[in-house]
């Protein structure tokens, strides 16, 4: 493998968009990314408004918990039910 | 003398209720539904506990029972999201719109949670699913193909269509708003 990353277009970087955002490209696609990146302020662009919409949905809905109502329910049921304990 | 799993069921399964919660309650749509739907899910889960392999992904396994279990009881009861012609999901036009006014997106964060979460509720189903494993509840590729029982390929793809249609309704419900001006033709 050489130093230099691999180059990519525009095209080849936005396809790798969220792969790249959520870090689940291979080293080497990351640094062909992050390469393409360094030299076209559009594409950075792109990505940092991408990045910021995904920190946006993340920092969404994580609230809401199951009621603790519900959770004695499901406690009561188990406790009830005879569960797998006829299984090996 | 073998337990009946109760112990190892509350330590490793039910600590993953508050995820069974959040995903049952996207996927029903009510919280009647959604609390009827994990009670359902857990005990079917609890019956099930032996066949869970320990160490394994719980949650996924948890998840993965309670697709099963809407898709099977409860769907029918759902008003059937809209199905979406493909040849809308065009790509990153919100972006083309206003990286001049606001290239941060610091528009999003005028939306507030419901508005977010109607929307996430809107979307076609298969986006939908995966948005919410992905982007609600963090899991990974992997986890949300064992889900929702297709290969990790179809999940990028749909979670890059499903980003980019909520992205573009999230734009146009904002403009609607006020929130953004849209920007001149």
């Amino acid at each position: 493998m050489s130093d230099a990353p691999r180059r990519l277009d525009c095209r080849a970087a936005a396809d790798r968009l969220y792969e790249y955002l959520d870090g689940d490209l291979t080293p080497a696609d990351e640094a062909a990314v992050r390469a393409h990146l360094a030299e076209c302020a559009g594409c950075f662009s792109l990505f940092g408004f991408e990045s910021a919409y995904l920190r946006f949905l993340d920092a969404r809905a994580r609230a809401r918990n199951a009621p603790p109502a519900l959770k004695r329910r499901i406690l009561d049921q188990l406790l009830l039910d005879p569960g797998d304990a006829d299984s090996p | 003398m073998p337990d009946t799993g109760r112990d190892t069921f509350e330590q490793e399964a039910l600590v993953h209720l508050d995820v069974v919660y959040r995903v049952a309650l996207r996927l029903a749509g009510n919280e009647a539904d959604a609390e009827d739907l994990v009670q359902e899910t857990m005990l079917k889960a609890f019956r099930a506990w032996h066949q869970y392999q320990p160490g394994t992904n719980a949650k996924a396994w948890l998840l993965t029972i309670l697709r099963h279990t809407f898709i099977n009881l409860y769907r029918s009861r759902r008003r059937r999201p809209e199905t979406v012609d493909v040849t809308e999901v065009e790509r990153f036009t919100v972006f083309r719109e206003v990286q001049d006014v606001d290239p941060e997106g610091t528009f999003f964060d005028r939306l507030v949670d419901d508005e977010v979460l109607r929307a996430i509720d809107a979307l076609p189903e298969e986006f939908r699913d995966t948005l919410v494993l992905s982007d609600l509840e963090g899991l990974s590729y992997a986890e949300i193909a064992e889900v929702t029982d297709v290969p990790v390929g179809t999940v990028k793809s749909r979670l890059f269509r499903g980003r980019q249609l909520l992205q573009r309704r999230l734009y146009d419900y904002a403009v609607e708003m006020g929130y953004i001006q849209r920007r001149a033709p």
